[in-house]
């Protein structure tokens, strides 16, 4: 490399400096030293003191891990594609051309700038078993109301429902894919004589594909995080018969309550594999299900 | 940038500066001549406001004469904070806890002993009821002085008891006579709901002290060695919960609890007379003064199995200085000036808690905002009062009785299957804690 050279590469890294030096700070040093406590038995206030896999040992024989991964999988299996649906329907919705189109997009949207701690406060209330709003109708019906959040079975419902008060979100993102997609589509379609359903199956679908992925990434990644939603409402407890324990709710009693830190690091690398397998899988899936224009 | 972008980004940019420049700003004015102590603490609005009451007369006051300037901070997350800030090598120089962590944090040499400095600023210990302080002790050093201190009773609502033929100057004096006082104070709806309950125990409603229940029963949950739930007292207690919600109607109690509002808030079924009976601290006073204030009740000591015995709960916040804190001598001078009957006194009658002292001074109940202060009071004196096991890993266990409570109270198991799981749960943890701590301390090979 020849002075003018390393002049530029110097100039380049001097003016990406707050990007790299925040990089290998804040993410690659922090993320290294995770990995290696993870192989340490580490209570924070004593130095680490190096025990190979046994963390990972641990973890395979830890009953309540693999209860938390239950939970996680299930709560993601369940919350993920109920939320696509809604969202996708959501958006479908609020892309006709109503009056008062901008209000009910602001209706939609405003649940996901309320805190948390509130929502969760106000759906505490909504599902009261007795004087809930949703469980009314359930009575008026004869039905018997469900103890939504003190029956194992109806916990992880709950906590599903309620997440779905959070979609508008990707609702706009859907919203943005949908007016993407080019009209003449549909005008043929229509055209070749294609019904409402067909094309939305045939066309709305694949040309939202894109997004679809997108957002079901990011549900994922949202959903092996879920933490402050579960803890608001039992309290930091694991929930009726530990049905509402999460990973992330384990790992940090692990690291803050009972001091495991070592322990703790190990789930949060297993964590990371999880989410990139199942990241990785969705990639995969998609070649053959996500349609890109021009690509 | 055209006139039009420049106007704009003066009129977004201008009032930032001159915000920064001379807007407001906390005020730091410490002395120049003052030795800095850094206090975290977690209180906050009243509690807060009382604390700081008192390090402000302080720092006017023997402060100044001592060249000590005590900077108070409140801190949320305190416990996670002051881990990480002494881990880090930069801890305040005194921090609020609870009892509950002191075990932990002194197991992790994360306290300082305060034996010596409590003998030097001439502390004397034996002012204070002998539980406030053990409860800061950890295995026969003291780590930890009592700021403000409860004990937990019986609530109940005499109007109820009258209504249930019952005599409300006649509360239930053993754990048997609790369930039967209960059973009588049931009532139920024509639907075979539970409209109003005796008593409970739900995690749901009183889930903070998942675990006190064996102590009613003479036992204790940790010998110093051994976790002792699957003793003759645990197994009473786990079978007394079952009785006791058995008598009632295990699915109508889990009805009801799941429909009641949290303990904390206006909708306390004890303040809605829904709920005759409560297990409580002196805090509860202050709710019904502000959301029932016409209620009629009174105070009783929690029953035990015996009337003999007065097994009482007892806890407290407590001061500790972290290790590495820079200013131990100067933190402790404050600690002791805290310490003196007068101000620790006025700081717990301000934040509705007992007195640590063996002998109140009687402005103390005079002005106390629970009327009933005596007999919280009285039990922080019982020779059968206890605390939070002083367990290192106490949190992790804690978890474990918590669940246990639920599987109880949900009949999920038998008393005698919910003791064995937990005792076997709870022991595993307890050998694991101990195989990892001999390990830090170099007795173990690596596995």
């Amino acid at each position: 490399m020849n002075s003018q050279g390393r002049g530029s590469l110097l100039s380049g890294l001097l003016w990406t400096a707050p990007w790299w030096l925040g990089f290998l700070l804040f993410l690659a040093i922090p993320m290294g030293a995770s990995l290696y406590i993870s192989f340490c038995d580490y209570t924070l206030l004593q130095p680490p003191v190096y025990t190979g896999l046994a963390n990972y040992h641990s973890l395979a024989a830890d009953a309540t891990f693999w209860r938390v991964v239950w939970n996680t999988l299930l709560y993601s299996a369940l919350a993920v594609p109920a939320g696509a649906v809604v969202a996708v329907l959501l958006a479908l919705l609020l892309n006709q051309s109503v009056r008062g189109q901008a209000f009910f997009r602001a209706c939609i949207f405003v649940p996901t700038i309320v805190p948390l701690v509130a929502a969760a406060v106000v759906w505490m209330w909504m599902l009261n078993p007795e004087a809930g709003l949703v469980n009314q109708p359930l009575r008026w019906a004869g039905l018997d109301a469900p103890k939504w959040f003190d029956a194992p079975g109806w916990a992880m419902g709950a906590l599903v429902l309620i997440s779905l008060w959070f979609v508008g979100s990707p609702v706009v993102i859907y919203l943005a894919g949908l007016q993407e997609i080019p009209q003449e589509l549909y005008e043929a379609a229509t055209l070749d004589g294609a019904n409402a359903a067909r094309r939305f199956w045939h066309v709305t679908l694949p040309g939202l594909s894109p997004v679809v992925l997108f957002n079901v990434i990011i549900a994922i990644l949202t959903a092996w995080q879920i933490f402050a939603l579960p803890y608001v409402l039992w309290r930091g407890q694991p929930g009726p018969q530990g049905a509402t324990y999460f990973y992330t709710m384990y790992l940090f009693d692990n690291a803050f309550r009972y001091l495991k830190m070592g322990y703790a690091s190990a789930m949060a690398w297993i964590q990371l594999l999880i989410v990139l397998a199942m990241t990785g899988l969705i990639f995969w899936v998609s070649r053959r299900t996500v349609f890109y224009r021009g690509g | 940038m055209n006139i039009r972008g420049l106007i704009l980004a003066c009129v977004l940019i201008l009032p930032a500066a001159a915000l920064l420049a001379v807007g407001p700003r906390e005020r730091h004015e410490v002395p120049a001549d003052r030795v800095v102590v850094r206090y975290w603490e977690k209180w906050t609005g009243v509690e807060g406001q009382a604390i700081r009451q008192l390090v402000d007369r302080f720092n006017a006051a023997d402060g100044r004469r001592l060249g000590i300037w005590v900077e108070y901070n409140s801190i949320s997350n305190i416990e996670q904070r002051l881990l990480i800030a002494t881990a880090g090598g930069d801890p305040p120089d005194l921090a609020g806890l609870v009892d509950s962590r002191v075990a932990q944090y002194a197991d992790q040499d994360a306290l300082l002993p305060l034996d010596d400095l409590v003998r030097e600023h001439g502390v004397n210990l034996s002012h204070f009821k002998p539980i406030w302080v053990e409860l800061g002790r950890y295995q026969d050093r003291l780590y930890a002085l009592p700021s403000t201190p409860f004990t937990i009773a019986l609530y109940y609502n005499r109007a109820l008891f009258r209504d249930a033929g019952l005599d409300p100057d006649r509360p239930p004096r053993t754990t048997a006579e609790l369930n039967a006082y209960a059973q009588k104070l049931t009532k139920y709806g024509p639907d075979g709901r539970i409209v109003q309950l005796g008593f409970t125990v739900s995690n749901a409603m009183l889930g903070w002290w998942p675990w006190v229940w064996t102590n009613f029963f003479d036992g204790r949950l940790w010998d110093g060695r051994r976790f002792t739930l699957d003793t003759p007292a645990g197994r009473a207690a786990a079978e007394w919960i079952r009785d006791l919600r058995e008598s009632v109607g295990r699915k109508q109690c889990l009805d009801f609890e799941a429909a009641a509002g949290p303990i904390e808030s206006a909708q306390n079924p004890f303040l809605s007379c829904r709920l005759a009976m409560v297990f409580q601290g002196p805090w509860m006073s202050n709710w019904i003064r502000t959301y029932a204030p016409e209620l009629d009740y009174a105070v009783a000591p929690f029953p035990s199995a015996t009337a003999e015995r007065r097994n009482a709960f007892a806890s407290e916040d407590v001061f500790v200085i972290p290790r590495g804190a820079r200013r131990p001598h100067e933190a402790m001078t404050f600690l002791a000036w805290m310490q003196r009957q007068e101000n620790l006194e006025e700081l717990c009658r301000l934040h509705g808690k007992v007195s640590p002292f063996r002998e109140p001074r009687p402005a103390f109940f005079d002005d106390h905002p629970n009327p009933f202060v005596r007999v919280f009071d009285e039990l922080a004196a019982s020779p059968d009062a206890f605390g939070f096991p002083r367990m290192p890993m106490w949190a992790q266990v804690e978890t474990e009785m918590i669940v246990a409570l639920g599987s109880l109270l949900r009949g999920d198991r038998t008393p005698a299957q919910t003791v064995e799981r937990t005792q076997a749960r709870v022991d595993a943890i307890v050998q694991e804690y101990e195989r990892m701590a001999a390990r830090r301390r170099g007795e173990g090979g690596a596995q």
